[in-house]
């Protein structure tokens, strides 16, 4: 991988790291309100997977969708100023954390029923096959949406008729509080698929380069033609379901152990001729961004300087949206209504 | 033997059916699970089988029309013969109208669980279920008579109820017609109360008389030969002046009629009705035929009248519809002279006073001056007066 | 030219005008294809247009449901048919969830062309399960709209109208009205889907129905004519939203109001509509509105018990004499 793309997932990477810690501590200002689901911890999914994509190709997301939409290019000011509940919001302040939406990016949504994502993604990709165009659909979902009847009745449709999707399954283990074992008779999500003959593969979702590859080795396919794809990616997210869940149920080992290898410790040492020998990552302790620092000079990609420059940018953007977010107006309830009636198209009602 | 072949029930929704063709021909051997013909339902065309053996035989439906379902399209017989013979013609069938189907003996299913089986009744459930949050309203104002009372100004306290009770747009208009009712605003303390039915009725028929055009006659008349001969023969006075009173209206026939929308209604019996106090009001009880029929009848007739008013128990018919009134206050020593309402129905109605020392009543009778006038009044009088000068005359028939 | 056609036939042929004139308009449902539609409302298209313009599905509601709602954002139109509402049950979450709130919650950016064509109602002894009126459930969902046609002129034009719309509407059609014969002059202009249409003038009382009860109140309304009774019969012809402005005129004339509806009375379509007609018209009622309404019960197997569960032209009879007599 080249220096730039592995610098722009390093980017987006980071971003999304500082994007939620950021958002926990607005949460605890009181700035953000309602559900908050958090992604630190899983950014090589949304990172690896929406950078093998074409700006063309359709994104579905669920209720963590904070970062797949700053990766997939929605401003970071518009997605703060939609969790702060401001008429700037890429939706308006009518969707909030988990009803992200950008057509103009066809980013098309988080969603926050388990399940929805599937059968929205066949849509798209229904009318994309019906149109004969060469795109394509990601649709995101956790472990813990597999047993939806959604899951079957959308990848049995998919794969019926040869659709064009990319399913990415999150697996972080956890359906909220309920580990993957307790929750599913066949707790490896790939060996699903098998049941509708649709493609699949497992990869690290710790990651980064080895989701991107992934993906870009199963969008090559569905745009040939062969229909959709699924890919599983064994993540971990580090906090808690959402600000309201202090994630109890997990053994602090188990939370240290996946801290330890974070994905973006994991980015680095991809991007690493020589991988680090055991020693080196204990050595390195705990803390990601120092062990991401260490290992990018090591590699001579990153020097010390441009790491704390590209850190810097990062901060700077976050506190850019978060001042947008802040200084934005509320809506007001007759641009609630505009939402609810735009597609009336002026047609006066009684 | 031939049996029928029957526009089969295809689908759930189907009540007709096309007969899209005929597969086979009369006299034609049929096998059962053969197809024979094309069924068009709501939902598709359809295969009709053939359930048995034998011999297609007609008259058959023809092609393409539409034949309500379980009727006779066609036949299956057991011999070739057979199958050449008449049988009855199958017509197409309109469509029965989409009735529902008779309604069970007996509710099936009672209403609420704990309860046992819900009682007989020609209400069907639906209707039921429909009327019960509906109360009989003992009181009120329906909202669009309140809209009207503020319109017109009126307080709800001058405005008569319906006989439920309830104040309706109807009776806001009545009231809004009707002469002005007293303002108690400022009168002392006072509790309203309903008076009884019959107290109502007359209140509201006296309030109608109120457009009939009356004048009034009066003369004077000696009683005491009538109060003799009533005393010695044991008659009713009261039924003596009914009976003075229908032969003058019978030699007066312009008094045996009433001013209608439509022109004089001319009745073709007398009948004359009795203003009786009962303590709380007033009853009209009526002499059919009075001036017709022989005494006896009349006097049997009015024992048992008085006593059902004794009773309470007279029915409409027993007061209703008299052609001529009579009202005597004879019994009242001081009173010297009054006159009486023309009732509506009638066109006159003669007041009897008490006599004085000189045995002389005032008798006066009050018209309806649409059907008679003055001078007919007094001609009326005249005979009235002679008939009671000689009593004896009122009681041969 | 009117002409005689039934009305699964209107819908037939509002349908492939519709696919003809728009390639952003397709089909799909359980068995709309090669089988021809369980109703025959699609007859015939599968083979004109194809697989893609017309799909089977399998047995999926709430996925293919949702499907259409994925293909409604990005500006087609989908027609998708549920076979019956009672498996309506399974697609609520692709109704309410995402039809009715995906273009709200993305702050009106996105397009939602989407029509659900379903029938509902009590048919011939489909039991419990199979007869059910849940348009009540429906009508709580701003977002939504829900248009009831009763004769194939407004099932032809109303189904036209909903495609054509960029908002989700619910087409309830009644299985007993397919087989229905009325005209259709697909040149008359329509009215607006959401007008509420006078069937019959009255003067006596107002009869507010829709779909197959907008049928039996006229036949009512004729009978209470004979009997001296002459009522008005208003076809709402939608129930999201609601033509009020059509219905307080004519309770307004007539100070009575019977509302006449399938659907169970507690919490029914009758029940809104009584309501918002009670504090519309309230000083220019007579009498207490009522509702004629479907038991709550679920609807018995037994052919008998299922006819007496649901309001049939001689109920209305008697409960328009009986709400006209009030107080009269």
């Amino acid at each position: 991988m080249d220096r730039d793309r592995a610098l722009a997932l390093l980017h987006d990477m980071l971003l999304g790291r500082k994007f939620e810690e950021r958002c926990a501590r607005e949460y605890m200002n009181g700035n953000i309100a309602g559900f908050l689901h958090l992604y630190p911890g899983e950014e090589a999914v949304a990172v690896g997977v929406i950078h093998a994509c074409e700006a063309s190709d359709y994104i579905v997301s669920t209720y963590r969708e904070h970062v797949h939409a700053l990766v997939r290019g929605v401003p970071a000011g518009e997605v703060m100023a939609e969790l702060f509940g401001k008429r700037t919001g890429c939706s308006r302040g009518m969707g909030g954390s988990m009803h992200l939406f950008d057509p103009e990016r066809r980013f098309m949504g988080g969603y926050a029923i388990v399940g929805e994502t599937y059968p929205v993604a066949i849509g798209l990709a229904y009318g994309i096959a019906m149109r004969n165009l060469p795109e394509a659909v990601i649709c995101f979902f956790g472990d813990g949406a597999v047993n939806q009847g959604t899951f079957h009745e959308s990848l049995n449709m998919a794969a019926l008729w040869k659709l064009p999707v990319l399913f990415v399954c999150e697996n972080n283990q956890y359906a909220i509080g309920t580990e993957v074992h307790r929750h599913s008779a066949v707790p490896e999500v790939y060996k699903r698929a098998a049941a509708y003959r649709i493609p699949t593969e497992r990869v690290d979702g710790m990651d980064v380069l080895a989701v991107h590859k992934a993906t870009e080795h199963a969008l090559r396919q569905i745009r040939a033609g062969t229909g959709p794809w699924l890919l599983e990616c064994l993540t971990y997210r580090f906090r808690g379901h959402s600000m309201a869940d202090p994630g109890h149920y997990r053994p602090p080992v188990e939370v240290k152990a996946h801290q330890r290898i974070d994905p973006l410790e994991l980015a680095l040492r991809e991007l690493s001729p020589i991988y680090p020998t055991p020693e080196q990552i204990a050595a390195a302790g705990p803390d990601a961004i120092l062990k991401l620092r260490q290992y990018c000079s090591d590699q001579g990609h990153l020097p010390d300087e441009d790491f704390r420059q590209l850190e810097a940018q990062v901060d700077a953007e976050v506190e850019a949206a978060v001042r947008f977010a802040l200084e934005s107006p509320e809506p007001s309830l007759e641009d609630a209504w505009q939402a609810l009636l735009a597609n009336r198209r002026g047609e006066t009602l009684l | 033997m031939k049996r029928p072949i029957t526009m089969p029930v295809l689908s759930d929704t189907m009540e007709v059916g096309r007969l899209v063709r005929w597969l086979k021909q009369p006299g034609d051997r049929i096998r059962k699970g053969e197809v024979i013909a094309e069924v068009e339902s709501d939902k598709a065309v359809m295969e009709l089988e053939a359930f048995d053996d034998g011999w297609l035989a007609g008259p058959l439906a023809p092609e393409g029309s539409e034949i309500a379902v379980k009727q006779v399209i066609g036949w299956i017989a057991d011999r070739p013969e057979e199958a050449q013979g008449e049988s009855s013609p199958v017509e197409p069938a309109a469509p029965e109208k989409a009735a529902p189907p008779p309604a069970p003996a007996k509710p099936a299913a009672p209403q609420k669980a704990p309860e046992p089986a819900a009682p007989e009744t020609a209400v069907s459930p639906v209707v039921a279920a429909a009327l019960e949050p509906r109360r009989e309203d003992d009181g009120g104002i329906t909202p669009l008579a309140r809209e009207l009372l503020a319109e017109l100004g009126l307080s709800p306290d001058a405005v008569s109820p319906g006989p439920d009770g309830v104040i309706r747009a109807g009776q806001v208009l009545a009231a809004a017609l009707a002469p002005p009712a007293p303002d108690l605003r400022h009168a002392p303390s006072h509790r309203v109360e309903r008076p009884s039915a019959l107290r109502w009725k007359v209140a509201l028929n006296m309030t109608r008389t109120t457009a009939t055009p009356q004048f009034r006659v009066t003369t004077t008349a000696d009683l005491e030969p009538l109060r003799d001969f009533a005393h010695d023969r044991q008659w009713s006075l009261t039924l003596l002046l009914a009976r003075a009173c229908a032969l003058a209206v019978a030699a007066h026939p312009l008094f045996n009629q009433v001013w209608t929308p439509k022109g004089l209604a001319r009745f073709e019996r007398i009948d004359i009705g009795i203003a009786m106090d009962i303590g709380e009001g007033l009853v009209t009880p009526v002499l059919r035929d009075a001036g017709g029929r022989p005494i006896e009848e009349l006097a049997e007739d009015w024992r048992i009248l008085k006593d059902k008013v004794r009773r309470r128990r007279l029915q409409p018919q027993d007061y209703e519809g008299a052609t001529f009134y009579l009202s005597n206050l004879g019994t009242f020593p001081g009173v010297r002279q009054f006159d009486a309402i023309v009732p509506l129905g009638a066109s006159a109605i003669l007041a009897v006073s008490a006599a004085d020392a000189s045995g002389q009543a005032a008798l006066t009778v009050s018209c309806d001056h649409r059907v008679v006038f003055g001078a007919d009044a007094a001609r009326f009088l005249d005979t009235l007066v002679t008939r009671l000068q000689h009593p004896e005359g009122l009681v041969r028939s | 030219m009117a002409e005689k056609i039934r009305y699964w036939q209107a819908l037939n042929r509002a349908l492939d005008e519709l696919l003809a004139a728009d390639e952003n308009v397709f089909i799909l449902g359980e068995d709309v294809g090669l089988y021809g539609g369980s109703y025959r409302v699609t007859e015939g298209l599968y083979a004109k247009y194809g697989e893609w313009r017309v799909r089977d599905t399998p047995i999926s509601e709430d996925s293919f449901t949702g499907l259409g709602v994925g293909a409604a954002l990005m500006g087609l139109r989908p027609v998708v048919e549920i076979m019956t509402i009672n498996f309506a049950l399974l697609a609520l979450d692709a109704i309410i969830n995402l039809a009715a709130k995906v273009p709200f919650m993305a702050g009106g950016r996105l397009p939602m062309g989407l029509t659900i064509r379903t029938p509902g109602g009590v048919a011939r002894q489909l039991a419990a399960q199979h007869s059910q009126r849940l348009e009540h459930t429906l009508m709580n969902v701003p977002g939504l709209r829900i248009v009831v046609p009763s004769t194939p002129q407004d099932a032809y034009w109303q189904l036209k109208q909903a495609v054509l719309s960029d908002e989700p509407v619910v087409v309830l059609e009644h299985e007993l009205l397919y087989f229905h014969e009325g005209p259709l002059d697909p040149a008359a202009p329509p009215p607006p889907p959401h007008r509420a249409i006078v069937r019959r003038r009255g003067r006596d009382l107002t009869l507010v129905a829709y779909s197959k009860m907008a049928l039996l109140a006229q036949e009512a309304a004729e009978r209470l004519g004979e009997q001296g009774i002459e009522a008005e019969v208003v076809d709402l012809r939608s129930l999201s939203p609601i033509d009020w402005n059509t219905c307080a005129a004519s309770v307004a004339r007539t100070h009575r109001l019977l509302v006449v509806e399938e659907d169970c009375r507690f919490a029914g379509a009758g029940a809104e509509i009584a309501a918002g007609l009670t504090e519309r018209c309230f000083t220019r009622l007579e009498a207490a509105p009522m509702r004629l309404a479907g038991l709550d019960i679920p609807t018995p197997y037994n052919g008998t018990l299922e006819a007496r569960t649901i309001p049939q032209v001689d109920d209305i009879v008697a409960a328009a004499r009986k709400l006209v007599k009030e107080g009269s």
